[in-house]
């Protein structure tokens, strides 16, 4: 994968943790999904490899369509606020970012800078979900993680298997599909789908 | 297609099919025919084990299909513990009142639900492939968050909630893992992943190693190994009873498990001692994270889910000391704690009738007050306590005795510590909430208590049994079989 593309995947994935709006952070993924796809499509050797990446546009355009449906069915009365400012955020993103590269030296992808944005966008996950409060950024954050993932199956040596990616994309959409179900009766529930409200279950 | 492989694919294929029929089903039959076909689900599991338990010698190892000793010892404990969960269920459904579907389909959605994540956690022990058991394992975690938050209760849902995110989030890093170890298999790709092949893995010993930790570190989050176990409490506690002890009893060793197949078959490559150390390290972080809590007065099923993590950090340490002795006793253990768990988590359904405060505080003396509750919540504690001769104690003798053959001696004698103080901690909770002070409770509502009553005796002679089995044990082609792994 180009230089620029990697780029754009990477400054996808950190605009996610810093963006407020819900809507614009769904829009952020799927092009980040809908890339991935076109490069698949553009690197397919087969039959194969063109129904794997048509699941992966599939599967970005069924999370798209599901999440905007989310967030216009629970429009929040107040924003909810992250508990840390974007900036700090951003900061902790790239420093997590940072530290698994260090952590994890070696994937054995095609390109070294194909595994750095891997490593980065599953990290850019991660601090998404640690560090926002809307419930809807939390499987943002995942689907986020799997973006990452659908990269380094890409740029996998020996490709990647129809059968497992398949799989992978049927897997998510279930989990979104269920994080949808929660979503709405957490917003029902709590009047906010805010994880803040979700505190009361500790020892 | 051999006999085995043949019947591993019913095992997986008659829950799948229940489910879609539970969905079309009219109202009336939806709990006779999920009744039935849990019978049968489990009569195909439990044949399946006996017929893989008589081939020891002869594993199955396919590309996409595994039946081994340890693949049947899971797929009997899913089988047996699943058709107790149906069993109990009804009880369960006729004092529930609120879920996440509507009233008027709330059978169908509870069971179909039910049988759509028993197929996949059946079809988790039998999975040939690392890729493929990762798709499994990610697929339980839909089915079972809906289960966990079926009451649509506030708790439920935050509980629920936690889970899912928690675990998904950590199957994320488990993939992260996958792909390294795809990236460095000769002709690779994550579907050429077959156990046979994690050992032809060949770019370097240190990347394996790396893709092993994040492999287990994300598993851990789905296994409730401490650091990493936050949803566990929390989603054992609020979840339907019956799913509880689904949960715990099934799913959590099933995950178990696909770790364990990992370690086997990158020893080869990594070194058996640095895989068999991260899984001490989860086994030792787990048992002292969880003592603690089993010394604090807990609510009954909070109590069980902190007591989940203590066995599951157990069962990672006979795994890492990998001795005959240690993996005799991973044996006993994943059938005994199934067993006792899976009773205690049944019991609450009849408890909260009994003491609607149950589920916000520890209970005190049931069995002054409701005799056969008592003794079915006591048989469960004393033998999750390891209190002699409860099955759970000599396999923890077994395990401890293992480390120390396997020369980890600072290990073993840890574990006998944490041991000790959890069992007292255990066996404080068992006298108090059995013949503790009694408060005046409402007698009259004895829902679902006969076939709790009627599981609890065949679970005594069961736990008996496997006391007997665990004597033997040690030695038996089973132990050799499991040691061998699928190599």
């Amino acid at each position: 994968m180009s230089g620029a593309l990697l780029w754009m995947l990477a400054g996808t994935g950190v605009t996610v943790v810093v963006v407020r709006r819900r809507s614009v952070a769904v829009a952020l993924v799927t092009a980040q999904a809908l890339i991935l796809a076109g490069f698949a499509l553009y690197e397919a050797n087969g039959a194969g490899d063109v129904v794997a990446a048509g699941a992966l546009a599939l599967r970005a355009v069924a999370l798209a369509f599901l999440f905007l449906l989310l967030v216009s069915r629970t429009r929040e009365l107040r924003p909810v606020h992250a508990r840390v400012p974007p900036l700090l955020r951003a900061g902790a993103a790239v420093a997590f970012a940072l530290i698994l590269t260090w952590l994890v030296p070696f994937l054995g992808l095609d390109s070294r800078d194909g595994e750095r944005v891997v490593l980065a966008l599953v990290a850019f996950g991660i601090v998404t979900s640690a560090t926002r409060r809307a419930t809807l950024f939390h499987v943002l954050g995942i689907v986020l993680v799997e973006n990452g993932l659908a990269l380094a199956a890409l740029e996998l040596p020996g490709g990647a298997s129809l059968t497992i990616e398949l799989g992978v994309a049927l897997d998510l959409m279930l989990v979104a599909l269920v994080a949808g179900v929660f979503h709405e009766r957490i917003f029902a529930e709590f009047g906010a789908g805010d994880s803040a409200a979700l505190r009361t279950l500790r020892d | 297609m051999t006999s085995r492989e043949q019947l591993a694919w019913a095992v997986v294929a008659a829950p799948a099919v229940v489910a879609v029929l539970v969905v079309l089903a009219p109202r009336r039959v939806v709990t006779t025919l999920a009744v039935v076909g849990a019978f049968v689900t489990a009569g195909l599991g439990l044949a399946l084990g006996v017929l893989a338990f008589r081939s020891l010698s002869d594993p199955v190892v396919g590309r996409w299909i595994v039946v081994d000793a340890a693949g049947a010892l899971l797929v009997s404990v899913v089988a047996a513990v699943g058709l107790a969960t149906v069993l109990v269920s009804p009880a369960y459904l006729a004092g529930a009142d609120s879920s996440l579907g509507s009233a008027g389909r709330r059978s169908h959605t509870y069971f179909a639900v039910l049988y759509a994540f028993w197929a996949v956690l059946l079809a988790v022990p039998l999975a040939g492939n690392l890729g493929g058991a990762w798709l499994l394992v990610e697929a339980t975690t839909a089915a079972s968050a809906l289960l966990v938050g079926f009451s649509g209760k506030a708790r439920a849902l935050e509980a629920g909630w936690k889970y899912l995110i928690l675990t998904s989030l950590g199957l994320g890093v488990a993939l992260l893992g996958i792909v390294v170890l795809a990236a460095g298999i000769p002709g690779g790709g994550i579907g050429a992943l077959s156990w046979h092949a994690l050992a032809t893995y060949s770019s370097g010993s240190r990347s394996a190693l790396v893709a092993y930790v994040l492999l287990l570190a994300g598993l851990a989050a789905k296994i409730g190994w401490a650091p990493v176990h936050n949803w566990l409490p929390d989603a054992h506690s609020e979840a339907p009873p019956p799913v509880s002890a689904l949960l715990s009893a099934a799913l959590l060793p099933a995950v178990l498990l696909v770790a364990w197949r990992s370690e086997q078959a990158l020893a080869p490559v990594i070194g058996t001692r640095p895989g068999q150390d991260v899984l001490i390290f989860f086994g030792l972080v787990s048992l002292a994270v969880a003592v603690p809590f089993l010394w604090r007065s807990l609510p009954w099923k909070r109590l069980l889910a902190y007591s989940s993590l203590e066995h599951m950090g157990v069962i990672a340490l006979g795994i890492g000391f990998g001795t005959p002795l240690a993996l005799a006793g991973v044996a006993v253990h994943i059938a005994a704690h199934a067993v006792a768990k899976a009773v205690g988590f049944y019991a609450a359904t009849p408890l909260v009738e009994h003491a609607p405060r149950a589920t916000e505080r520890a209970v005190t003396g049931i069995a002054r007050t409701h005799p056969a509750l008592g003794g079915v919540m006591g048989i469960s504690l004393g033998a999750l306590a390891g209190l002699p001769p409860s099955p759970l104690f000599l396999s923890e003798v077994l395990i401890v005795a293992g480390g120390f053959q396997a020369g980890r001696s600072w290990a073993a004698a840890a574990t006998a510590l944490l041991l000790a103080l959890g069992f007292l901690g255990l066996a404080h909770a068992l006298l108090e909430t059995t013949v503790g002070k009694a408060r005046r409770r409402d007698a009259t509502r004895r829902r679902g208590v006969r076939t709790l009553a009627a599981l609890a005796g065949a679970s005594l002679v069961l736990l008996l049994g496997l006391s007997a089995v665990a004597l033997w044990l040690p030695g038996s082609a089973f132990v050799a079989a499991l040691l061998k792994g699928i190599s």
